[in-house]
């Protein structure tokens, strides 16, 4: 039964996502056009502010939820094949995950320094 | 006047193929629809296979790709195409001969969205009553003819007709959820459930922009998942 919430509960995801994404977005850019840090250490230490490090991660999580959405449907619009529709979706799930990872780890090390 | 129409007969030939025809123009009246125009031709061939009823844009059985895009014959003036005009069958569809094509996959998708009234309660003796606002919220949804040309100009039924509804059905189905007589709101939603059948729509909106009817599936669409969302919630 699982497979049959994948179809509402996937789209409202890509929209939270969406919605989320848009919202970073805007804040990030206009923190960089009205206050850029100065120097590589500014940038760490405002990296490092809880709320822009909570902000953040959720930002790349949202971004790799509305990536596997998308990515989903357009593997379920055009590979009919289901051998080959497992294997491309078991790669872009190993993909997002292993950026994911990436991520986490760039995130805690810019934390942890 | 030029046409290039295509030809196929599955009995005697190997493959479709498009037919240049001249029509004269003493025979091209002022006003002339194009299905006015395709019996002319027939009348010279009498091979040309194509459906029409009605005339009038009422029936829907003449939908048709014109010069590339969806619409019905009968209500597409002659004077409004650029010639060669190019007449095909819908996309997506199995060709039965020339212009006649398989509807069946279409109508067994109509057909699932259980398009009439379901009520639980017991029978009102005399009628089912509506306030004329109840009624409004069927405007835009009732008056589809089942033509075919919204759901055979959508990608999404291209790749999966079996699967997903399409926006004719789709329509339909948010017909009989704005309807305030029904009563199977939840079974209907449950039923658009899944990654397919309402989900494979990505808002192309191709079916709003050759609706012949002038209607909105999209927009329907985007109601029915407004309907999931407040039962969510």
């Amino acid at each position: 039964m699982i497979w049959r919430a994948s179809g509402f509960r996937a789209w409202l995801l890509q929209r939270l996502s969406a919605v989320y994404m848009a919202l970073f977005i805007g804040m990030f850019v206009l923190h960089l056009a009205l206050d850029a840090p100065s120097s590589y250490q500014e940038w760490r230490d405002w990296m490092a502010l809880p709320f822009i490090a909570v902000t953040t991660s959720i930002f790349f999580a949202a971004l790799l939820i509305h990536a596997w959405v998308g990515l989903r449907d357009v593997i379920m619009d055009y590979v009919h094949p289901l051998g080959v529709r497992f294997v491309l979706l078991a790669l872009v799930a190993a993909g997002l995950l292993a950026m994911g990872l990436w991520m986490l780890r760039i995130l805690m090390m810019g934390g942890a320094a | 006047m030029r046409f290039s129409i295509y030809r196929y007969n599955p009995e005697t030939d190997a493959a479709p193929r498009m037919q240049d025809i001249d029509l004269p123009d003493a025979d091209v009246a002022p006003g002339m629809m194009l299905l006015d125009a395709l019996r002319l031709i027939k009348a010279n061939d009498e091979s040309l296979s194509f459906r029409h009823s009605c005339g009038e844009g009422v029936c829907g059985s003449d939908a048709m790709n014109i010069n590339g895009r969806n619409g019905l014959a009968c209500i597409t003036p002659l004077a409004s195409l650029k010639q060669p005009i190019e007449i095909r069958p819908v996309p997506g569809m199995p060709v039965i001969r020339d212009l006649v094509v398989d509807m069946s996959q279409f109508y067994h998708q109509y057909r699932a969205i259980q398009p009439y009234l379901i009520v639980h309660d017991p029978e009102p003796e005399v009628e089912y009553l509506q306030t004329p606002e109840q009624r409004d919220e069927l405007d835009g949804l009732y008056e589809c003819i089942l033509c075919g040309c919204c759901s055979t100009a959508c990608p999404s039924f291209w790749w999966n007709p079996d699967k997903f509804r399409g926006p004719a059905a789709l329509l339909q189905a948010y017909r009989f959820l704005a309807d305030s007589r029904d009563q199977a709101t939840a079974e209907r939603l449950e039923a658009l459930e899944g990654p397919y059948r309402l989900f494979r729509c990505h808002t192309v909106m191709n079916c709003v922009d050759v609706c012949p009817k002038g209607l909105n599936p999209t927009k329907a669409i985007g109601k029915i998942k407004k309907l999931m969302l407040k039962h969510l919630i």
